[in-house]
Parts: structure tokens; sequence; C-alpha cells
């Protein structure tokens, strides 16, 4: 096993568990990072303490044939937020209005429901997001706003890649739905 | 940073990061909770329970020379040794392995107590080791530049899983695999007809 890789500093956290600490150094910011965009800063402080306390007790049953471990902990970290779906529903709205308010007219991302004013838009999608199954919105927010692969998101879920492909698409659907009542037929 | 363009770019511009730049959360926030793991893993330590724990059921391989062997499947099959396990008396080696989810335990033939033998002494194998591995093909890969006596080379095999056999040092079958589902899912090609 190489030894830079996370799984070997994970195995060697077995003998020696202040080892572990290097895990927390190349992946804590971009966890912290993810807590505060799903939940916001006052949140996120405790569920990153919450994510490594947990990941730490758990390092014995890491599957040491993966040598990356930010999957992993995108999974544990997407359990813990599970319970925080409210919070995170009125933290989307907030954040719906303020774009709502700075968006000027043709300000939207090309053919993105360029026909709904932005007033309207930006709360519409906000409910969307809100209201989605867990499963959907995990996939989701993992994909788009962590940008892991689907092959990642797989593994941090622990669900089958086809299983991510047929979320994803449900909510490009349901996001392609939003603006068809004012389609216009060519 | 990797800028898609899609159904998904109003959930971009939903990102509250993006929207609040201000709102990148607290560094001194890391560094704290740094801290606390930090001490929660020190408490820890001082448990004397062991950090790792055995399966119900792993077979103890014995050897004639169990100190090679503990180099070899390390090197060659890619298990990890659970260093805080190992126990040493007089010449003999008790050491436990593990890979994926699995464990082994190797030793020294033993004649008296538990009377194992090592293939090497009886020139047969009556046991076969399976494990599944994460990625089959990189793991077979690897043995093969390791040297191993692969003894079933590298199939995809009817029941849904790539598989290959390898024999140890001293004789000892090994059979790796991964099921398809698993290569699929990690984005590998599996048979058309599978």
């Amino acid at each position: 096993m190489d030894e830079d890789t996370d799984a070997a500093v994970i195995a060697a956290s077995l003998d020696e568990p202040a080892r572990f600490g290097a895990v927390f150094d190349r992946h804590a910011t971009t966890l912290y990072r993810y807590f505060v965009r799903r939940v916001g800063a006052s949140d996120a402080d405790g569920l990153l303490g919450e994510l490594f306390r947990i990941a730490f007790e758990r390092r014995v049953s890491y599957d040491t044939s993966r040598p990356n471990a930010r999957p992993w902990l995108y999974g544990i970290a997407t359990n813990i937020l599970a319970k925080h779906r409210r919070r995170e529903a009125r933290r989307l709205r907030a954040t719906a209005r303020l774009v709502a308010e700075r968006s000027a007219p043709g300000d939207l991302a090309d053919g993105v429901a360029a026909s709904i004013d932005a007033a309207e838009l930006w709360p519409r999608v906000s409910e969307l997001i809100a209201e989605l199954p867990d499963g959907e919105c995990d996939a989701l927010l993992l994909f788009v706003w962590e940008q892991l692969s689907y092959e990642e998101i797989a593994a941090s879920l622990e669900i089958p890649i086809g299983t991510v492909r047929s979320r994803l698409n449900r909510v490009r659907r349901r996001l392609r739905a939003l603006d068809a009542p004012t389609e216009v037929a060519p | 940073m990797n800028e898609r363009s899609d159904e998904f770019d109003p959930l971009r511009a939903l990102q509250p990061d993006r929207v609040r730049p201000d709102d990148p959360g607290d560094p001194a926030v890391v560094s704290r909770q740094k801290e606390r793991l930090m001490s929660i893993i020190e408490e820890s330590d001082s448990t004397a329970s062991p950090s790792y724990r055995t399966p119900g059921i792993y077979p103890r391989l014995a050897y004639n020379d169990e100190r090679a062997a503990l180099d070899y499947l390390v090197r060659v099959f890619g298990l990890t040794e659970i260093r805080e396990a190992r126990m040493e008396h007089d010449d003999n080696v008790l050491a436990w392995l593990r890979l994926g989810g699995g464990m082994v335990m190797i030793g020294h033939a033993n004649h008296d107590i538990h009377r194992i033998y090592s293939p090497m002494e009886v020139g047969n194998t009556t046991a076969m080791v399976n494990v599944y591995v994460h990625d089959i093909d990189a793991h077979y890969a690897r043995a093969v530049a390791e040297g191993a006596d692969v003894t079933m080379a590298l199939q995809d095999a009817f029941y849904g899983e790539r598989r290959y056999e390898a024999t140890d040092l001293e004789g000892h079958r090994w059979h790796f695999a991964e099921p398809f589902e698993a290569i699929r899912a990690r984005g590998g090609s599996i048979p058309e007809d599978a």
C-alpha cells in the first residue's frame, strides 16, 4: 500500500491513533465547507466535530482498498445532515431571496428558465430542493456543490452508480418541469 | 474548478458561498475542532480496548516461515497487518492481516497443539481463502507484477464475478474476486451479456 494514501494512514492509526489527525488535516476544510453550505456556519462547527469523532471510531471498519477517504467522510457527513433538513430548507429559502433581489433581467444562465421572472424562479427552485426526497437531495448537492463524480457519490452514499444516475435524472426532470408552463412551442 | 453547464445551473447559483462570499465559514473552527479530535484520540488511546475486532470466523494459516509469509502477503496480495495484534514468542510470530472487511491470522505450522501443517509439508492444499477486493483488475496487476504464482488466470465467471486464483509461497490457495455489480459501480467494463 502506498504510504501516503488515506487508507495507509487509517490503517496505521489502528496502531497509533494519533496518526488519524492527518486525515483531519487533509479533509476537514473541505468537509467544513460542505456543512456550511448546507446548514450554515453556526451549525457547521459542531457537525464538523461530530463527523471526525464518528470517523475516528469507525476507522476500524474503513475499507483500506479505497485509497482516498474523502467519499467515506462525505458519506458520514451526509448521514449526520439528515437530521437537519428543516434548517437546511430555511437556509435555501434565504439564499434564494438574496439571489432574487440581486438578479437583473437577463442575468440568468443561458437556457435556464429564461422566461421566468427572477423573483419567481429562485423561490421555486429553493422549494423544489427543500422538498426533494433525502436521497435525491444528497446526490444532487454532492454532485453540483461538492463536484463529486458519480463514482464518488456512489461510494459516499453506498449505493450503485446506476442509482446515482437515476436520482440525478429525476432531479433534472423536476428542474425542467419548473420551466415547462411558460415554454413556447417553436 | 470544473464548471459544468446544464440543468443544474440554478443550483450552482444558489450555492451559498457564491451568494454570500462573506460566509465561507470561520477558519478558526477547523483548528479548534482539530484540537478536540486530538484530545478524543488521546483519551481513547489510554483505554486499553483494542481498536481492531476479529470477525466471527477467520482462518489461521500455517507456514514454515511465517515472517516470509507476512512480507509476501503484504507485498504481493496487498493485505495490511494489524500491528497492535501481533504476538511474538521464541522465534515464532502470530500476525493478523486484513483486506477489505476480512481477516486472516498467520502463524508457524504447529504440530503439537493445533496440529496444523503448511501445504509445503503435506504436499497438498486442503482449503482456499476467498477474498473480495475493491478493484480486481488492479489487484491482479499488482500481484502479477510482484511475482505471484497465478494458478487461475483472471477471468469472468458465469455467476457474475471476475476472479483469479494464486498460490502463495508455501502453497496456500487464494481466490480473489469482485462482483460485476461492483465493477460496474466503479466504472469498469463487464461482459455485455452479464
